[in-house]
């Protein structure tokens, strides 16, 4: 009992706890590339429209990953089973999205 | 957190049904539920099949035939089947992985209330007179306001959405007790062929029904709120609805199969007395057939004019899934031969599910062909292909299971000679009804169309069309009155009635005990059961000493909750309407209704949030009572 | 049923929403639920993306959108997910002052997105944009719509967890509580992402 009690004092030292910084470092990132989105926009006067749309769903997505993987503590271990089914939801949602581009309007 | 003992208030009776949190006796809810719309789909069906029987018949009118092809498909495939195929996974899939409870027994009834008052509202709409008969996919213009001006559909979108939210509950609620609950040993690899179909199955489900969600919620935000999503005028457009509808529909039908192919693999392994032929290559084909059921969905479009790259993309995709298909077809051909084969009931339903199968896939291949399509498209032709596969594989594997695990679900074995005469008169009946479809629709008669003209070619096969549902009627009477007699009869069913049972659930008594195992089992290998037989035991080895076992407590709250989105549906569909009634008119016109319904299931979801459910537990002295091999 | 995990008796483990069998159901079973969430969010922006060219004798996109208010909602979502974060990490130290503490902020985070977005849909109302306007107004207000439906369930469902929390203290069956609706929040968030790109942004560009 008496080990197990000073077990208990100790918990918090004994299993590392993760700090905040990484956390803000992905803050930072997201804050960032919402930045380049925002800012690629306003300037779309000056740069071809097909290029602006892919770098911005190219931040869209580089920030949604860095959030799902820190925030959403999806590269951490256990956690297999979330990203095959978010990937498995990921993908219909993308065939949806092909379906809408592609087959609606011709 | 602490082994309190608290005295849970159980109930008896009718207040036991409503408030059950168990999964045997919510398989058992599901079951009398999906049976008495499984009922209402068939009369519906006889209905159709007199009408056709002869040329220039008026036993119905148009407007009543349009309503009736549309609730027999919706209620059949909504209503009818799949809480079926729910039944039978609530009452098996725990008991094959040596579980003793679902993951979330709270959802689960959750689950089965929501869907069956979603399945009330959509049949009440008999009652007031509006029936959906826009056809069940509902194709919009037909289906807008200004096509089906009454509120018909509004029954389709509302009581869809609600029962549709259910079938997502139950099908979350199996994907985490097939991961989470499964007894030490019960490897994936080891799990019996139905936990398996059971899983994809309801992978598929979570995976499709937020889809369906979202078209059903576009066709009434445009009915009852005058959105524009397939308005033309201000830019909507149909063909979104059809894709959507069909990213669900197509996944759904495989969601209808699977579990069949698993029922089929568990009964012909039983009574073939021989382990599953390919046992992973049927996992592997199960996981493949369910990827490849969300890349097919516009071979149901092909007429559409989606241009000759997209037909030939979606005929390719279609045909490859004749491929993991066929694999289980060979799979079930190679574990019946060579084995010492017991025709019971239930596998007589197993082996005429073979052939069948076979005849509705190959049909499958044919319209998958885009140009051959164009011929098919909106003929009879369709109409015995999916019947094949529907009835002639998934009814006839529903059959199978429920001869099969009846003695399971309740204790009592149905009578085997009555099980294979109405086998064989369901199964008659059956392809009377179907094969001569396939050469009506080759020669040109259209499907939903009220009657025909004489003398085309249609009328003998259409009377035979019609000898043939009513002998499918009579079967299914006669699987009732199978019931009705055999609930008459002691409860006599020994844990392993079949004697040659390869799995868990026949290592414990029939009907099982609330708590399923009195020990947890350790699993060997894949047939646990079998192999423990094998190797001379009579029983599994407990993974655990007896102890005490936890228990949820029985919940009213799941039931108002789906009374009260009954309610909020209900007062939805009537926003805009005018009344006569000062009264009413007040409480429909401001919305009151819906706030009252929606107000009953968040507060009922908050009760369910504040207040923790300690369970009560079991004690071992009350389970060395009741004895028996656990 | 057990309700008792494997972690020693008296110690706050290091995830105790992991702790017991019904945290992990409950983890396991809200992450599967997102993936649904996933379909329903991809099949409302597919429909967004089919329509949203047919303004009809609407307003366009490029004539609504304004960036500033895109902006400052995009950026109190993001510091609401950050402050969300910081809860999940004070729930797995035990520290119950603190992971009250960023609850609430989260919450008032997400009043005041919920503020923003139901200004912006007034502005747009004045300038004739509404539900029943064109295809793509009916897209619009149904796609954010719906994302702000789930940020007010949000708001609401994380209050009632702060006051559960008050009142029975921090224990596993709250843990997995506090921790299942943060995901839930980083989910929002997300989806948000894609809403200012897709509908706000690229809504802009084209």
């Amino acid at each position: 009992m008496a080990s197990q009690q000073s077990a208990s004092n100790h918990s918090n030292r004994r299993h590392k706890h993760e700090g905040r910084q990484k956390h803000i470092v992905a803050f930072i990132f997201s804050i960032v590339l919402s930045l380049i989105a925002f800012a690629a926009v306003a300037s779309v006067a000056e740069v071809n429209a097909t290029f602006i749309i892919i770098l911005l769903l190219v931040m869209a997505v580089l920030q949604v990953i860095i959030q799902m993987a820190y925030w959403m503590h999806m590269k951490d271990k256990g956690h297999l089973l979330p990203v095959v089914f978010m990937l498995g939801g990921a993908f219909v949602a993308l065939t949806c999205i092909v379906m809408a581009l592609y087959w609606v309007w011709w | 957190m602490a082994h309190t003992a608290h005295t849970v208030k159980r109930y008896t009776g009718i207040m036991d049904w409503l408030t059950t949190v168990d999964h045997k006796k919510i398989g058992i809810l599901y079951l009398l539920a999906g049976g008495l719309f499984f009922g209402i789909g068939g009369i519906e069906a006889i209905l159709i099949r007199i009408q056709l029987i002869k040329p220039l018949n008026d036993l119905v009118s148009e407007q009543s035939f349009n309503e009736l092809i549309t609730m027999h498909g919706t209620t059949m495939i909504f209503l009818g089947v799949m809480p079926i195929i729910f039944a039978l996974m609530n009452a098996i899939v725990p008991l094959q992985i040596g579980a003793r409870d679902v993951a979330f027994p709270f959802l689960n009834s959750l689950g089965f209330w929501t869907f069956l008052f979603g399945g009330l509202l959509l049949n009440l709409s008999w009652i007031v007179g509006d029936v959906p008969d826009a056809g069940w996919t509902s194709y919009v213009p037909l289906a807008n306001t200004e096509y089906s001006p009454h509120h018909g559909v509004d029954f389709y979108t509302i009581g869809l959405q609600i029962s549709g939210l259910g079938t997502l509950l139950g099908g979350i609620n199996f994907l985490v007790t097939i991961i989470n609950m499964r007894a030490p040993g019960m490897t994936y690899m080891r799990m019996p062929m139905f936990t398996w179909a059971s899983f994809i199955t309801s992978a598929l489900i979570l995976f499709a029904f937020p889809a369906i969600t979202v078209g059903l919620i576009l066709l009434m935000f445009d009915r009852l709120f005058s959105g524009n999503f397939f308005n033309v005028a201000l830019g909507g457009n149909p063909v979104l609805w059809q894709h959507i509808f069909w990213i669900f529909g197509h996944p759904e039908v495989y969601i209808l199969i699977l579990p069949a192919f698993g029922i089929i693999s568990d009964v012909l392994s039983t009574f073939a007395r021989k382990r599953l032929f390919g046992y992973s290559s049927m996992v592997f084909a199960t996981i493949l057939i369910g990827f490849l059921g969300f890349m097919v969905w516009a071979h149901h479009m092909f007429t559409v004019g989606l241009g000759p790259v997209a037909n030939a993309l979606f005929s390719i995709a279609t045909m490859l899934i004749a491929v993991p298909t066929g694999i289980k077809i060979f799979n079930w051909i190679f574990t019946l031969w060579g084995g010492s084969i017991k025709f019971t009931a239930a596998n007589l339903y197993a082996i005429g599910f073979i052939p069948t199968f076979v005849m509705g896939g190959v049909t499958g291949v044919m319209l998958a062909s885009a140009p051959a399509n164009f011929q098919f498209h909106d003929t009879y032709f369709v109409v015995a292909h999916f019947h094949y596969v529907i009835v002639g594989g998934l009814v006839l594997g529903l059959f199978s299971g429920l001869h099969f695990w009846w003695p399971k679900m309740f204790g009592r074995t149905l009578y085997e000679g009555l099980g294979k005469a109405t086998f064989w008169m369901f199964f008659i009946g059956f392809q009377l009804t179907f094969f001569v479809q396939h050469f009506l629709g080759l020669i040109g008669m259209p499907r939903r169309v009220a009657t025909y003209l004489p003398n085309q070619g249609f009328d003998t096969m259409n009377m035979i069309s019609t000898v043939g549902a009513i002998m499918m009627g009579i079967g299914t009477l006669m699987f009732l009155w199978n019931i009705f007699i055999t609930s008459r009869q002691p409860k006599n069913a020994s844990a392993d009635p079949w004697e040659d049972g390869r799995t868990l659930e026949w290592t414990i008594p029939s009907p099982p005990p609330e708590y399923n195992f009195k020990q947890t089992p350790l699993v060997r290998g894949y047939d646990a059961w079998w192999k423990e037989k094998m190797d001379g035991n009579k029983e599994m080895t407990p993974a655990e000493p007896l102890a005490s076992i936890h228990m949820p407590s029985p919940t009213i709250l799941p039931f108002f909750m789906s009374v009260g989105l009954f309610i909020a549906g209900f007062g939805f569909m009537y926003g805009r309407d005018p009344f006569d009634n000062a009264i009413l008119g007040f409480l429909f016109n401001n919305y009151i209704v819906s706030i009252i319904g929606l107000g009953i299931t968040f507060g009922c979801m908050f009760l369910r949030s504040v207040n923790d459910d300690p369970g009560y537990h079991i004690e071992v002295e009350e389970l060395e009572d009741k004895g028996g091999r656990g | 049923m057990s309700a008792h995990g494997h972690h020693v008796e008296g110690e706050w483990p290091h995830q105790p929403e992991n702790a017991t069998l019904e945290g992990r159901n409950k983890v396991l079973g809200f992450w599967l639920f997102l993936g649904g969430e996933a379909v329903l969010f991809g099949t409302l922006f597919a429909t967004f993306l089919a329509l949203r060219d047919q303004v009809g004798d609407g307003p366009t996109a490029a004539e609504l959108f304004k960036l500033p208010i895109v902006g400052a909602a995009t950026l109190i979502l993001l510091v609401s997910s950050l402050t969300s974060v910081f809860a999940v990490q004070a729930l797995h130290q035990n520290k119950v002052k603190d992971l009250i503490k960023w609850l609430i902020v989260t919450v008032l985070l997400g009043f005041s997105f919920l503020g923003l977005e139901i200004y912006e849909f007034v502005e747009y109302i004045h300038h004739g944009h509404n539900f029943t306007t064109s295809a793509f107004s009916t897209a619009f207000y149904t796609l954010v719509g719906f994302h702000g439906a789930h940020v007010a369930f949000g708001v609401l469902w994380i209050t009632l967890l702060i006051i559960q929390v008050k009142k029975k203290g921090l224990n596993l069956v709250t843990a997995p509580k506090v921790y299942v609706s943060a995901i839930y929040w980083h989910f929002i968030d997300v989806v948000w992402v894609f809403i200012f790109t897709v509908v706000y942004l690229m809504g802009r560009v084209v």
